[in-house]
Order: structure tokens, then C-alpha cells, then sequence
């Protein structure tokens, strides 16, 4: 007879206990499953948007263009470097940009925004959300031109409509102020008033050639990756073959650092209520472990006087615990399973309570709530909920190792 | 003296404390089990028996004194020195049988052996052999609660002398069975006396093992008031 089937028999004495302490594991299985997977899903979905909103995952930009963006700060040979790039494991896409700020006018008014210059050639619907959102009209059809695309708040605050002409007016290179004539071929509706108000695409050549840069120069370089766990990985090799002086490779935490930050806040809330709920489960834990030792010290007691050390007593008590860890995780998959593939398959529809438009860091949020689990956080979640449930098993263990023999026996 | 005996309690003295009264169970007591010994102590409630027994099993430690088994101290040992010498050089029966509930005939009367970690064969060997002299060999699978109390006594005797322990110490081994399983018990266990040498101490109320012992130790207010040996 091994402890490990002793521990398994002790167990099943009561059957009804076991059975809701094991729910009680599976239970605490699938809320830290709906945690964690709707941040790993959510989170996904935000960095993803925001990586298509203009700087990618990993952006390559001119030294200090991050802190103070300016014009006049160029990335030299921005096209030979997206060859290059596109070549490196991970990389899904790396599109060549000019972003900038300026002031654009119509008959009718003049508002200030930013100008994302791209090449239709190099970007595409997968790769920019204004792309993705066009309402009216198409996009350019050249990198050269004058083209423009406009949001709709844009072009409501400025009378446009396509066809109408708009007027940007910026810096160029030598801090001179360039004027140049555009006329709307397509306008886009994100659902972010802050994009839809002030952004708007125009031809790459045309804008460098507005603003006096080579014709292979940028502001930057987005690079879209498949994973954006790797985000700092990729970034690491990018830089290791691209770098210089003059430039700087950063990711989308360093880029969108108030994207960043909401999602570490979010992050930490999300810890900190699982962490919670462990803890009351583990409590449960403690004080079921602890009852069924209490009411065997006898039995215990017996053990220990025909020879059964302390430490064999604690292994067999943590055994039981083992057990009963194993058969909560494997009661928890079997209830989270369909809950895990309706949240994954269908998800829950929050548009009525946040609306459509609800963005987190200017990065618009998807109101369907689904759920995704990255390999990483299921074996997180199984190794802790085990982890807990053994932690929860040594005080009983050790209780029951420190249980005088002659006290519970009261008679030998 | 105390390499003639299994068991030698040295002048010694067990006070509990009962709430703010302190009880003497076993006052100043002197006394040496043999080799081969089939004693019984026997008295009144309270009179000691049981805290006699408790010493000697390692169960308790003595306020004074000393309690020698095999010429080995017990108070200097660790808990799990103790233990260990409990695995190896004693046997308990119990007077509630305390099988393990979750452990068939055969594990329980195995169960000593595992922990002393005798092979898997042996085992069998051993606990077969066992199970056959107490006359359970058809009853090797079932449960405590699918035995009668004279079945589970017996399997508790197997649980016992199945390691060849120094000495089985018996607390009132009799007293929850009837008359024909008490004689029963009683045969059995005076044989495993003669026929191995095993030594054996009771601790009883039931005249029929007081008749039986060959040594009788009656005790009065944890004192020893007479020892008998008889022929």
C-alpha cells in the first residue's frame, strides 16, 4: 500500500466533501481562466489596434524623434531599411511613413492635425486602421499625386466632401513653412473622435518632395510583428542589425506609452482580483484540509504508535492534497471548457453598456468581449491553482504530523 | 538488571495536569518485563495501567524516572527515534481495534512492514503467514467495516506481531468482543507466546487474561501492589 493510494482512498471517505471542494477548485479554474483570458484577448486586440493606427508594433525612427516629433528629424534610407527588416523572422510587414503635424484649410476653416504620408503600394487595409475604415470614396492610387483622405470629423469641421480641395500647410526640413494643395478622394470613420477629427492620409512622394526629403527618407519605419509578446525581442534584433547613432528602434510600450500604461493598470487590477479570489478559495481549502485532519487525529494518533513517523504523516496529508488539486484542475476543465468556447466562439456583447466608440489611449475597444489564452497563461493558471492548492495543504500536513500520539489515542 | 529485560521502568513518575489539579497516574513505579514474559497488569480504574502502558510504548514521557526499552531510554530520543522504535520493536493492540478504515485485512496487517520498508514479496510472504495464524487468510480483502470485532482484533494481532516486534503491548484487547472470541483471542495469543516467544503485556480488566498471564501485576493508585508469577 503506497501513500499515494492511501491519500486517493482517504479522499473518496466523503465523497460529497471532496466533490465540492473539488468544485470549488474548478470554480477558481475558470474565473482566473475569464481573467486572465479576456486580458489576454483584450490586451491583444488593443496593442494590435494601436500598432495599426500608424507606428506598429516596433517603430524605427531618427534619435529623439520619439520625445519631440519634428519634421526636420529625418530617418535616412527609411525604404533600404524596410528591405532589410522585412527579411527577419517575426516580422509580418514593416511599411515606411511620414508623420507630422499640420494645419489644414478649407474655403471654410482652418483646424490643426496630423498627417500620416504613406505609400498605397506598402500599406494596406491589414496593416492601417484609417485604411480599414474608409466610408466614402478610395484611397490614393499612387504614392505620388494629390490625394488626400480625411477623417469624417475632419471633413465635417472643414466642409469637405470628395472632390472639395483642402490646403496642408507644415515645416519642412530647414524650418521653413510649406504650403501644399490636396483634394479629398476618400474619408475614413474609425469611431475615435480624436482620429477621426484630426487625421489624414496623403502620398508619400508628394509629401517628401513638399518637404524636401530624399526620395527614400520617412519619419519612420512601422513594423508590424506576428506575436506582439516579441515585441522587445524583435526590436532587440532590429536593432542589432539596422542601428545607429542617428536612430532608435522602440517598441509599442515606449511609443504608446499611455496605451501602455492603461494596459499595466488594467494588468495589475486583474492580478490583484485573482490574487484575491485565490485567496478565498484557498482559504475554503485550508479549512476543508484542516477539518478532515482534525477528525482523524485518532486514526493519526494510531498510525503514529504503530510507527508511522511525523514526516510520513505530513507526506500523506500532502498527498491528499495533491490529489485533490489534481481532481479539482481536471473538474475545472471539464466546466470551463464550454464557457471557455462560447466566450471564445461567440463572447459577450457589451455595446450597450460602453457603447461603439469607447477607446482606451486613443486605441479603439472592441465592445464584444471574447476570450483567448496564450499557451503561457494556461500553464500559468494550472500551475498556480496546484501550487495553491498544495500551500494549502501543508498546515493541515504539518498539524497532523504535531498531533501527539498518546492525546488522540486517549486509550492505547 | 536491564540487560535481562525488554521493558525496565526506573523509579518512575507520571503526574497529568487536570485543569489547575495535578493527578499522579504512576508514582514512583519500578518494574521489568522479560523476554517471553505473558504479563497482565491489572487494577482499578484509574490505577495506572493504561499510563504504565503509555510509557512504555513511547506514547508519553515520564515526569521522573526513566522508562528503558531494550536498555534504550526513551526520553533522550527524538519523535521520530521514537517512532522508528515503535515501527520496529513494538506491537499494539488496541481495545477499539483502531484498524485503518481505508486498508484492507491484508494492508493493515502489512501496513507496519511498508513502513519499515520490507520488500513487496517479503511482504506477502510475511502478512500471508500471518493472516493464516490468526486464521484470517480468507479474509485478506475486506474492510474493518466488513469484519466482525473478533475479525478485527485478530487483524489487529496480525498488525502487531507481524514485525516481530520486542514486545505487544494490549490494552484491554478483550474487552469489546464476546466470550467465545475473547477465549479465541487469548488462545491465539498465548500460542504466539509459546509457540515464538513473543512477549506479551495486558493491560485488563477481564479475569479470563488475569487467569492466563503468567505474571500478574496488580496496581493500586500507580503503585505497584503485588507481582505474581506464577507456574
Amino acid at each position: 500500500m503506497t501513500l499515494g493510494k492511501m491519500a486517493w482512498r482517504n479522499l473518496w471517505r466523503r465523497k460529497r466533501r471532496t466533490f465540492i471542494t473539488a468544485f470549488s477548485i474548478g470554480f477558481g479554474v475558470m474565473l482566473t481562466v475569464t481573467f486572465t483570458g479576456t486580458g489576454d484577448y483584450g490586451y491583444t486586440k488593443m496593442i494590435n489596434a494601436g500598432a495599426i493606427m500608424g507606428l506598429g508594433h516596433v517603430t524605427i525612427e531618427p534619435r529623439g524623434y520619439n520625445q519631440t516629433p519634428a519634421l526636420d528629424k529625418r530617418l535616412l534610407k527609411a525604404e533600404q531599411i524596410r528591405e532589410q527588416i522585412l527579411t527577419m523572422p517575426g516580422v509580418s510587414d514593416a511599411i515606411v511613413r511620414i508623420m507630422g503635424q499640420a494645419m489644414f484649410a478649407s474655403a471654410r476653416k482652418t483646424v490643426g492635425g496630423m498627417f500620416m504620408a504613406i505609400d498605397p503600394a506598402q500599406d494596406s487595409a491589414e496593416q492601417n486602421l484609417l485604411l480599414r475604415s474608409l466610408v466614402h470614396g478610395h484611397l490614393f492610387s499612387s504614392a505620388e499625386g494629390r490625394g488626400v483622405v480625411v477623417g469624417t470629423k475632419m471633413a465635417e469641421k472643414l466642409n469637405l466632401r470628395i472632390g472639395k480641395k483642402l490646403v496642408y500647410t507644415t515645416t519642412d526640413i530647414y524650418g521653413e513653412i510649406v504650403s501644399e494643395i490636396a483634394r479629398v478622394v476618400g474619408i475614413f470613420e474609425t469611431g475615435v473622435d480624436e482620429v477621426d477629427g484630426a487625421m489624414v492620409l496623403l502620398p508619400i512622394s508628394s509629401v517628401r518632395a513638399t518637404l524636401h526629403y530624399g526620395v527614400q527618407d520617412a519619419t519612420l519605419v512601422a513594423v508590424i510583428i506576428n506575436d506582439h509578446r516579441r515585441a522587445k525581442s524583435v526590436r532587440d534584433q532590429i536593432s542589432a542589425a539596422v542601428g545607429n547613432p542617428q536612430r532608435e528602434v522602440l517598441t509599442w510600450k515606449q511609443t504608446q506609452t499611455e496605451l501602455a500604461g492603461i494596459i499595466t493598470m488594467d494588468k495589475s487590477g486583474n492580478y490583484i482580483m485573482q490574487l484575491l479570489i485565490g485567496l478565498l478559495i484557498a482559504a475554503g481549502l485550508l479549512n476543508t484540509l484542516l477539518m478532515s485532519v482534525l477528525e482523524r487525529k485518532r486514526e493519526f494518533g494510531v498510525m503514529m504508535a504503530v510507527g508511522m513517523s511525523p514526516a510520513t504523516l505530513f507526506r500523506l496529508v500532502l498527498v491528499e492534497s495533491f490529489w485533490l488539486a489534481l481532481i479539482g484542475l481536471i473538474v475545472g476543465i471539464i466546466i470551463t471548457t464550454p464557457w471557455y468556447a462560447y466566450l471564445y466562439y461567440v463572447g459577450l456583447d457589451f455595446s450597450g453598456a460602453i457603447g461603439e466608440g469607447y477607446n482606451a489611449g486613443g486605441v479603439l475597444v472592441d465592445p464584444l468581449f471574447k476570450i483567448r489564452l496564450y499557451k503561457e497563461s494556461i500553464i500559468a493558471i494550472l500551475a498556480g491553482v496546484f501550487s495553491l492548492t498544495l500551500l494549502s495543504g501543508i498546515y493541515p500536513a504539518w498539524r497532523a504530523g504535531r498531533i501527539p500520539p498518546v492525546e488522540s489515542l486517549k486509550v492505547i | 538488571m536491564e540487560h535481562q529485560s525488554i521493558v525496565h521502568l526506573e523509579d518512575t513518575t507520571k503526574i497529568y495536569q487536570q485543569g489547575k489539579v495535578e493527578v499522579c497516574a504512576v508514582d514512583r513505579l519500578s518494574l521489568s518485563i522479560k523476554k517471553g514474559d505473558f504479563a497482565s497488569l491489572c487494577g482499578p480504574s484509574g490505577s495506572g495501567k493504561t499510563t504504565v502502558l503509555n510509557l512504555i510504548g513511547g506514547l508519553d514521557i515520564p515526569t521522573s524516572g526513566r522508562v528503558l526499552l531494550e536498555n534504550q531510554d526513551l526520553a533522550i530520543l527524538t519523535r521520530s527515534q521514537i517512532s522508528a522504535i515503535r515501527r520496529d520493536r513494538l506491537g499494539f493492540v488496541f481495545q477499539a481495534y483502531n484498524l485503518i478504515p481505508v486498508l484492507t485485512a491484508y494492508e493493515n496487517a502489512e501496513f507496519v512492514l511498508r513502513l519499515q520498508g520490507v520488500s513487496e514479496r517479503e511482504c506477502r510472504d510475511r502478512v500471508m503467514a500471518v493472516l493464516k495464524e490468526v486464521g484470517l487468510e480468507d479474509l485478506e480483502n475486506r474492510r474493518p467495516d466488513e469484519m466482525s470485532g473478533g475479525q478485527q482484533q485478530r487483524v489487529a494481532i496480525a498488525r502487531a506481531i507481524v514485525s516481530r516486534p520486542a514486545i505487544v503491548l494490549a490494552d484491554e484487547p478483550t474487552a469489546n468482543v464476546d466470550s467465545a472470541t475473547a477465549e479465541s483471542l487469548l488462545d491465539l495469543m498465548q500460542r504466539l507466546n509459546q509457540d515464538y516467544g513473543g512477549t506479551f503485556l495486558f493491560s485488563t480488566h477481564d479475569h479470563r487474561v488475569m487467569e492466563r498471564a503468567r505474571r500478574l501485576i496488580c496496581l493500586k493508585d500507580g503503585r505497584i501492589e503485588t507481582d505474581e508469577v506464577r507456574r
